[in-house]
């Protein structure tokens, strides 16, 4: 026997969102967070990581927990699955890196582009008198030159760098298992502390916060495609080499708003400069192409997939790029968005919960029945 | 490899869970899955567990002790005013004299706020504990996270669920003389 308790009834709900107190509290939290982030990335990285590994790798997880695997089991195999993929993949793919490299292929894209930077200088010179005047041709190059050194001076401090993260970049696929094994576990471990007024409110924003999360790694997953693809054929249209994986790579930096879009960008036209050396229009081209694309994704791409996998409004998320930049610069560009998007659920929820007399009372009146029952035969 | 596949042994938890009649016709291997998605409370006597009017998260099924559902007096008559016109056996389908708003005390292994696993409809009743007692809480989204995931477990579950309002709606329908339309 049970009761069927839960009927339609108009006019119950007193749902009325979230007021500008709670936004204000939403957006300095977001910018105080981004701040101490900036202060631990050997942490924060590795941990957004191993977030987007865990939605990536919890579909196979569920997959042979269903066919009757424990889920210790389960989330060992599928992890130990994709440790083996990217070995395999880091075999297979080192030799043809390092061939890359011992071709002298990263000189030539480089010289290519100073090439193209010198030559549209001097015919800028060939219009403008005053500027042949003060030699800036010359000027530019005789500083390139003095500064640039050679390639492998600067592929020295970028290999330091990566041998400095490696160890926390390893973190990732660790903290992703425990994740996977864990998380559910994490989650009732973390709804049993709240008080039984708050219980049901609880469970819902843990929810939501798995929901946005999932949400804006997916969006990310779409954006990338959706920078691809135009890449891609815009790259195709104008006749540059290997469109499709220099749209990828592209798309791959964009997750960095603004100095991603740069590299990559830069990455574009050295090829085409490189390629096309006869035909500087080429690179031009390469250029304004990039320019169209980015401001199509800062402003519809991103606004339409992650913007709306986070419920934001459109100008909000753009103008929380900025805040993120201007507060936390690269990091903050890159954090500022998943971060708004846990911390305005915790924060609707929050402002829900003490605004609601009732949910107060009750949770004043399950404290006043504790008291009782721990004192009734003092 | 094989091993890894063969059908969870079941543990006490899981027989318990085994005899509420939400889950009696899942497997063990099924059992397993919904046990992670279950959460435990422990309800003080008299502590409310939800209030009429109140969002519906979850379903609650009682492992322990004794909860009683009961209804403001204004809520039943508002709600039965517009169809029911002034024949009182209409107006107030669920009293009986003497309830004074008491709608049921149910015991273990029942449960109730069963139709927050279908929509987010405001409760039309307080729950409150009649004794201490321990609960399991069943919250929506995660049934609804089961009929993408695991279809056959929300389907199985779905069953029952289908067949306890049924019999709820025969129980009402005796009660207010209009049977035949539920034969």
């Amino acid at each position: 026997m049970s009761a069927a308790i839960d009927s339609p009834e108009p006019g119950q709900r007193s749902n009325h969102g979230s007021g500008p107190v709670v936004w204000a509290a939403i957006i300095a939290t977001t910018c105080l967070l981004l701040l101490v982030f900036q202060k631990m990335l050997w942490l924060v990285v590795p941990f957004l990581l191993a977030l987007i590994l865990y939605y990536f790798l919890y579909p196979p997880v569920k997959l042979l927990i269903y066919r009757g695997m424990s889920r210790d089991a389960a989330s060992t195999l599928v992890t130990l699955g994709f440790l083996a993929l990217l070995l395999v993949l880091g075999i297979a793919l080192t030799p043809w890196l390092t061939a890359q490299l011992a071709d002298k292929n990263v000189s030539r894209y480089v010289e290519g582009g100073l090439q193209l930077l010198d030559n549209s200088l001097r015919s800028i010179e060939a219009h403008w008198p005053t500027l042949a005047g003060a030699r800036l041709a010359d000027t530019v190059a005789a500083r390139l030159a003095q500064g640039a050194g050679t390639v492998a001076d600067h592929l020295e401090p970028v290999a330091i760098g990566i041998m400095a993260w490696a160890p926390s970049l390893m973190l990732a696929p660790f903290l992703a298992f425990f994740f996977l094994r864990d998380g559910r576990r994490f989650k009732r471990f973390l709804s049993a502390a709240v008080p039984n007024a708050f219980f049901e409110k609880t469970l819902y924003l843990l929810h939501e916060i798995d929901r946005t999360a999932r949400a804006y790694f997916m969006g990310l997953i779409s954006l990338t495609v959706l920078d691809t693809l135009t890449l891609a054929a815009g790259l195709w249209a104008l006749g540059i080499p290997g469109p499709l994986a220099l749209g990828l790579i592209c798309a791959v930096l964009a997750w960095v708003p603004y100095v991603g879009s740069i590299l990559g960008g830069l990455l574009v036209v050295l090829v085409a400069a490189t390629d096309f050396p006869d035909a500087p229009g080429m690179a031009y081209w390469a250029i304004a192409l990039f320019v169209g694309v980015r401001l199509l994704d800062d402003f519809v791409y991103m606004p339409l997939t992650i913007g709306k996998s986070l419920e934001l409004h459109p100008l909000v998320t753009v103008l929380m790029i900025f805040v993120g930049g201007a507060v936390a610069g690269i990091s903050g560009l890159m954090l500022v968005l998943p971060v708004l998007g846990v911390v305005m659920v915790i924060g609707e929820t929050i402002g829900l919960i003490v605004t609601d007399p009732r949910l107060m009372a009750r949770h004043r009146h399950a404290l006043a029945l504790r008291r009782q029952q721990a004192s009734s035969d003092l | 490899m094989v091993s890894l596949f063969r059908p969870s042994k079941t543990s006490p938890r899981l027989e318990r869970l085994h005899q509420l009649s939400l889950f009696v016709n899942l497997t063990p291997a099924e059992l397993q899955i919904v046990d992670g998605l279950l959460h435990e409370r422990d309800f003080l006597d008299g502590e409310v567990i939800f209030d009429e009017g109140e969002e519906g998260q979850a379903i609650y099924i009682i492992a322990s002790g004794e909860v009683l559902i009961s209804r403001h007096e204004h809520w039943d008559a508002a709600r039965a005013a517009p169809a029911g016109g002034n024949d009182p056996a209409v107006s107030h389908p669920r009293r009986r004299q003497g309830d004074s708003g008491r709608v049921a005390q149910l015991g273990p292994g029942t449960f109730f706020g069963e139709l927050a696993l279908l929509d987010d409809s405001p409760r039309s009743a307080q729950a409150r504990a009649a004794s201490p007692c321990q609960l399991i809480v069943f919250f929506r989204d995660d049934f609804v996270g089961l009929l993408d995931t695991h279809a056959r477990i929300a389907s199985k579950i779905s069953r029952q669920l289908a067949r306890h309002l049924g019999a709820r709606m025969r129980d009402m329908a005796l009660t207010v003389g209009a049977y035949h339309h539920l034969l």
